[in-house]
């Protein structure tokens, strides 16, 4: 069912052209990668201060709060790019294991969210007057720089299984 | 003489090192970024483009580190596919020239207290070398095969 669902979702013509156009998807794939090294040092600044790793000459709260807004902004345009890159070869992914690894992983960031939205993030200002930090904290934090450097390096691999990524398209840029 | 790499014995050392090169550079340009953002006044306004400069200058070095450590090692595994290539030249070119700036002009206007249009001018041309360095290095690995 899901398969087949994929295969008719990546034959409409939006995802039909990313795919047979020789530049969308070498465009897209560099859109996703740029989009995720400008905002990753977001993630990275908020993890590393709740982990007392960095930052440290600015409270908890401060952080988290301000960059709260401008994370969600890249994740949107990295997930955008990263939906259309995905279902312009849905069927070929589908099959793929590494994209299996990164959806799995992608589900426990929501999972992550769930667990620890309410508890951490949401309560930076109450995580400031707290010494020692609690556990739950850091493990909120730790868990999240674990995750999104298992994406990046599922999604990485992705392109390493037979007849993804680069290698179609490579006469479409020459 | 012909010697043989052995980064070559293991079809896993390229992807492995890969790895190691993207997270680099996400931690690199990253937190370069995070100072950019903050000079053209888009996040962590309560903080100063200097603080933030100071706050994230370890993780720049690590990251830079590590990607261009893995990123020789990656070209070590088949140097003539990448010399020739000029994507990869151009990379390499704005890859010198956004560390140089990030080390010279990029920093003298943070320290300087500059007037908000030179920094927020800094701020474009930062990110437009790294926008390049990494399309760079996108294009590099569609055409150099």
């Amino acid at each position: 069912m899901l398969l087949s669902f994929t295969i008719w979702l990546q034959n409409t013509d939006l995802f039909a052209y990313v795919r047979n156009s020789g530049y969308a998807y070498p465009v897209l794939l560099s859109l996703h990668i740029l989009c995720i090294s400008l905002f990753g040092g977001m993630i990275l600044a908020t993890d590393m201060r709740i982990l007392g790793w960095g930052m440290r000459n600015h409270s908890i709260s401060d952080i988290v709060n301000q960059l709260r807004v401008p994370k969600r902004v890249g994740f949107v345009l990295v997930a955008t790019c990263g939906i259309l890159l995905i279902v312009s070869k849905a069927e070929e992914y589908y099959y793929n294991p590494f994209v299996r690894i990164k959806m799995v992983l992608l589900a426990l960031v929501a999972v992550h969210a769930v667990v620890f939205r309410s508890s951490v993030y949401n309560k930076a200002a109450a995580l400031d007057q707290l010494k020692p930090l609690p556990v739950r904290a850091k493990l909120a934090a730790g868990l999240s720089l674990l995750l999104w450097l298992s994406i990046a390096c599922a999604g990485r691999a992705i392109g390493y299984i037979s007849g993804s990524a680069g290698s179609h398209h490579y006469a479409g840029l020459l | 003489m012909f010697i043989e790499n052995p980064l070559n014995s293991s079809e896993l050392t390229f992807p492995v090192l890969e790895c190691f090169h993207i997270v680099g550079f996400i931690v690199a340009i990253g937190s370069v970024a995070l100072v950019d953002f903050r000079l053209l006044g888009l996040c962590l306004r309560h903080q100063t483009p200097g603080q933030l400069t100071n706050d994230t200058n370890l993780w720049t070095i690590i990251g830079l580190t590590v990607s261009v450590f893995a990123g020789l090692l990656l070209f070590s595994t088949d140097p003539d596919k990448y010399y020739l290539n000029s994507p990869f030249l151009v990379k390499i070119g704005c890859l010198a020239l956004a560390i140089v700036f990030n080390y010279t002009i990029h920093r003298k206007v943070i320290f300087s207290r500059a007037s908000p249009a030179s920094s927020r001018a800094v701020a474009c041309v930062s990110l437009g070398l790294w926008v390049l360095v990494v399309f760079g290095g996108m294009l590099v690995s569609f055409t150099a095969i």
